[in-house]
């Protein structure tokens, strides 16, 4: 435990050095600097995992800019009530959105026609989640693999316990694995990550799924076993877990959870680049890092042009793995 | 369990926590006391209010508020005879003869102290049974779930005020809603008239509002101006001899566990547990003729029972996620704003919450008996407050609410058309509780009894394999049929008679 905290905080130290360093380039080109209080839109409402990123870094952002930054909540329609809000407004980057893979999932199918990523610049990448598949202690599984080998000797009667229906950001990421292992798993969707667990510890849902955040403690208090996690590397926190890939699973690695910043099109690059240098600069600081530990996600330094072919090759991902799925034509 | 009460106690280090609890409370006492005005519409137009606010601050003045507007009905009921709460009505059936009797100052005094006693009593029981819950509750599959929702469910509509029938017609209405929205498995839109804002389901909060407090100003607004009602002077506040107390310790501590036992039940709340609970020290009291007459030990089981319901509901809402009274649906609205997921995990994820709520009803106690005693006059006159001027408030507040919850104007119109409905549905009589009741649990219904089957390979023994899912979907079946039946006995014994 003590290592992966040095560990953690070397790793942010560098970051922090690696920050600076950017937004000291940055200040050469110039600062992000809005006439106004700026407002932060968001999808969710008060109080989940992207109310508290937003506030958090609202907090850190706002002596950087020198403006107030207004955090609104603007729930409903699956993120259309926000992205409304953020189409319709002026792209002078004083309305600004956080955006996740919901976005891009639901602007392929049921907001398709409504909203496309063209309709919005994406402005910066600031955490990335990837997701893991787990089990309760007591479960017979140990990996993927295990996992795989049920599923092929009983005919896909694995039960996975999600977040979301079908066609969702873990949904497609539970097909992908089904595609790179030839298998079928039976998912079951559930409508928040407390009740997956509860489902996974109670040995009612053979595995679940989640990012890390939600299910740390139950690892660290070793009521949960990790399976495997959808990403490049290992876990900090879960160094035992081994990946996707580790196990042999070629499944694409970029499909991760996502928090970014995005706004209405039209806005010029150098403002995004102000933009996005100005929230890398607040994700820096000491209050900022504690939070991002203990949530148990990663930083991204994506600015606009990273962001945007970023965005633009998990909406082909999401777009094939639903047509594959045969969610959408 | 003592470090995680210590956690509780700590949580009021924060003046903002008093605050909460002072407010919540005196904000209880000012609707419980205005007849018309209970603990539901209490909470709903306190949400709004929550938004920005730390979660445990905004739960500890949301459970002040509950249970302070369930004892603010009794004042009314004590002074003018005109209880403010359904709960409160036995309490006016002994307290305002006592009021006639010249012995106002004795029946107050009884009835918050009799609240406080049961409150304090409740949430030891609440305590002790709520944390073993939640570990049990982990062994609760989709098959318990669903015979669960279906069990409050069942008794909502058997346990409703007037007519089985409507009772049944208003749970339909809140089914039918629970519909609208993305289906949970396949993410399809169901009943959108594809306008995505509907995507999410009728938005909760909204909902509550127009229902139960815009439908009630509508009320307020036909009613015209009410008349003047003549308020009396109190005498001999706390002017009770120890002894008498102590003569009622029996029937307080009798009402507190069985107004907490039925408190659990999901369906049956304060309304239902100061009834039983006053009937019941009737039967066994040494001198039931005293009862309806002005009897302090009536006041005092009324009380007693109404107030430990409030810690009775919150035990299945905190460890099973499921409601057990309209007050306590509406209050996992409360919580989902905030982001927080009643359940089993509860306790281990985010203890500093149902912790919180235990200490808080603790000291609250004090608090209530303080707000209660000096302010006696005070509350009896608000019930005076001429009724535009209220009608005015709780509008104004619907409408900022609403617009708040989502800041767009949709959730407005939501609160408006449901303002309306609520308004008609009253008029033809049919109970609102269950419309409520209805919309938080059929969605839990849908996703268990779905989840269960696709599990289960589509097999329906999921259903009746377990003994537990048995069990619940037995007693479900009989607390929906018993109702009816009944009454189809009574009818044709009078048809006999004739």
């Amino acid at each position: 435990m003590a290592i992966t905290h040095l560990k953690k905080l070397a790793l942010g130290v560098a970051g922090a050095v690696a920050l600076t360093l950017g937004a000291a380039q940055g200040a050469m080109a110039e600062d992000w600097a809005p006439e106004g209080p700026v407002n932060m839109i968001l999808h969710t409402k008060p109080g989940g995992g992207v109310d508290v990123y937003s506030r958090t870094l609202a907090k850190e952002l706002e002596p950087i800019i020198g403006q107030s930054i207004v955090v609104v909540n603007a729930p409903g329609g699956g993120g259309a009530t926000q992205m409304a809000k953020i189409r319709a407004s002026e792209p002078d980057g004083l309305t600004l959105g956080v955006n996740t893979v919901t976005h891009l999932t639901g602007m392929q199918t049921n907001l398709r026609g409504t909203f496309s990523p063209d309709d919005f610049e994406w402005i910066a990448l600031s955490q990335i989640d990837p997701i893991l598949f787990f089990v309760s202690k007591e479960s017979e599984l140990n990996s993927i693999t295990d996992m795989v080998e049920l599923a092929k000797s009983n005919g896909g009667e694995v039960n996975i316990a999600g977040f979301g229906p079908v066609g969702s950001m873990q949904n497609i990421g539970m097909s992908m694995l089904e595609k790179a292992a030839g298998v079928k798993f039976n998912w079951v969707a559930h409508q928040s990550t407390p009740d997956i667990i509860a489902a996974v510890l109670g040995g009612h849902m053979d595995v679940g799924v989640s990012n890390l955040g939600p299910a740390l403690e139950f690892f660290e208090a070793g009521r949960l076993k990790g399976l495997g996690v959808l990403g490049d590397d290992r876990l900090s926190t879960l160094p035992d877990m081994q990946t996707f890939g580790e196990q042999g699973y070629d499944v694409d690695t970029s499909w991760l959870q996502i928090r970014g910043v995005f706004g209405p099109k039209g806005m010029p690059l150098d403002l995004q680049q102000q933009i996005a240098d100005a929230i890398h600069k607040a994700m820096a600081s000491d209050s900022y890092q504690t939070y991002a530990r203990a949530a148990g996600v990663q930083d991204s330094d994506y600015g606009p042009e990273e962001y945007s072919a970023f965005i633009k090759q998990m909406s082909t991902v999401a777009e094939e793995q639903l047509k594959a799925a045969g969610i959408i034509n | 369990m003592l470090e995680s009460l210590a956690i509780g106690f700590s949580a009021f280090g924060d003046p903002m926590v008093w605050f909460a609890l002072v407010f919540g409370a005196l904000a209880g006492y000012l609707i419980g006391a205005i007849p018309g005005l209970g603990p539901s519409l209490g909470v709903a137009l306190l949400i709004p209010f929550t938004y920005g606010v730390d979660p445990v601050v905004s739960i500890v003045g949301l459970v002040a508020l509950y249970a302070a507007a369930e004892y603010g009905g009794a004042i009314t009921a004590i002074l003018i005879n005109s209880p403010g709460t359904a709960a409160a009505v036995a309490t006016s059936w002994d307290g305002y003869p006592l009021t006639q009797q010249g012995r106002t100052g004795e029946a107050l005094t009884v009835s918050i102290l009799s609240s406080g006693a049961g409150i304090f009593m409740a949430t030891l029981l609440l305590i002790v049974t709520a944390v073993p819950l939640s570990e049990f509750a982990l062994r609760f599959g989709p098959g318990e779930y669903f015979a669960l929702a279906l069990v409050g469910l069942s008794l909502v509509a058997g346990l409703s005020e007037g007519s089985p029938l409507k009772g049944t017609v208003a749970m339909g209405i809140g089914l039918a809603l629970a519909t609208i929205g993305l289906d949970v498995q396949t993410g399809t839109p169901r009943f959108t008239m594809g306008n995505p804002e509907f995507f999410e389901g009728l938005p909760l909060v909204p909902v509550l509002l127009g229902l139960y407090a815009l439908s009630e100003v509508l009320f307020m607004i036909e009613d015209g101006p009410s008349e003047k009602l003549k308020s009396t002077p109190i005498g001999g506040l706390l002017a009770l001899p120890v002894k008498s107390i102590l003569g009622l310790k029996t029937a307080i501590l009798r009402s507190s566990v069985l107004g907490y036992a039925i408190g659990v039940i999901p369906g049956a709340g304060a309304s239902i547990a100061s009834f039983v609970s006053y009937a019941v020290s009737k039967r066994m009291s040494k001198t039931p003729e005293t009862f309806g007459k002005g009897s302090l030990e009536g006041v005092a089981s009324s009380e007693a029972a109404n107030n430990s319901a409030v810690a009775g509901a919150l035990a299945p809402l905190l460890a099973l996620g499921i409601p057990g009274s309209p007050t306590t649906a509406i209050m996992i609205g409360a919580l989902m704003v905030q982001g927080i997921q009643p359940g089993p995990l509860l306790f281990t994820k985010s203890p500093e919450i149902p912790y919180t709520v235990f200490v808080s009803l603790w000291v609250g106690v004090p608090v209530m008996v303080l707000i209660g005693l000096a302010g006696a006059r005070i509350w009896a006159k608000v019930a005076n407050i001429p009724r535009p001027a209220i009608a005015a408030i709780v509008a104004g507040i619907c409408y900022v609410g609403a617009y708040a919850s989502h800041t767009t104007m949709f959730p407005v119109h939501v609160m408006t058309v449901f303002g309306v409905l609520g308004y008609i549905l009253r008029k033809l009589e049919i109970p609102l509780a269950p419309i409520i009741l209805a919309l938080v649990l059929g969605e839990m219904m849908e996703t268990n009894f779905r989840r269960a089957l696709i599990s289960n390979k589509g097999e329906w023994d999921i259903f009746y394999t377990s003994p537990m899912t048995m069990i619940l979907i037995t007693i479900a079946v009989l607390a929906f049929v018993l109702p009816g039946l009944s009454q189809l006995r009574a009818r044709r014994a009078k048809a006999q008679a004739l």
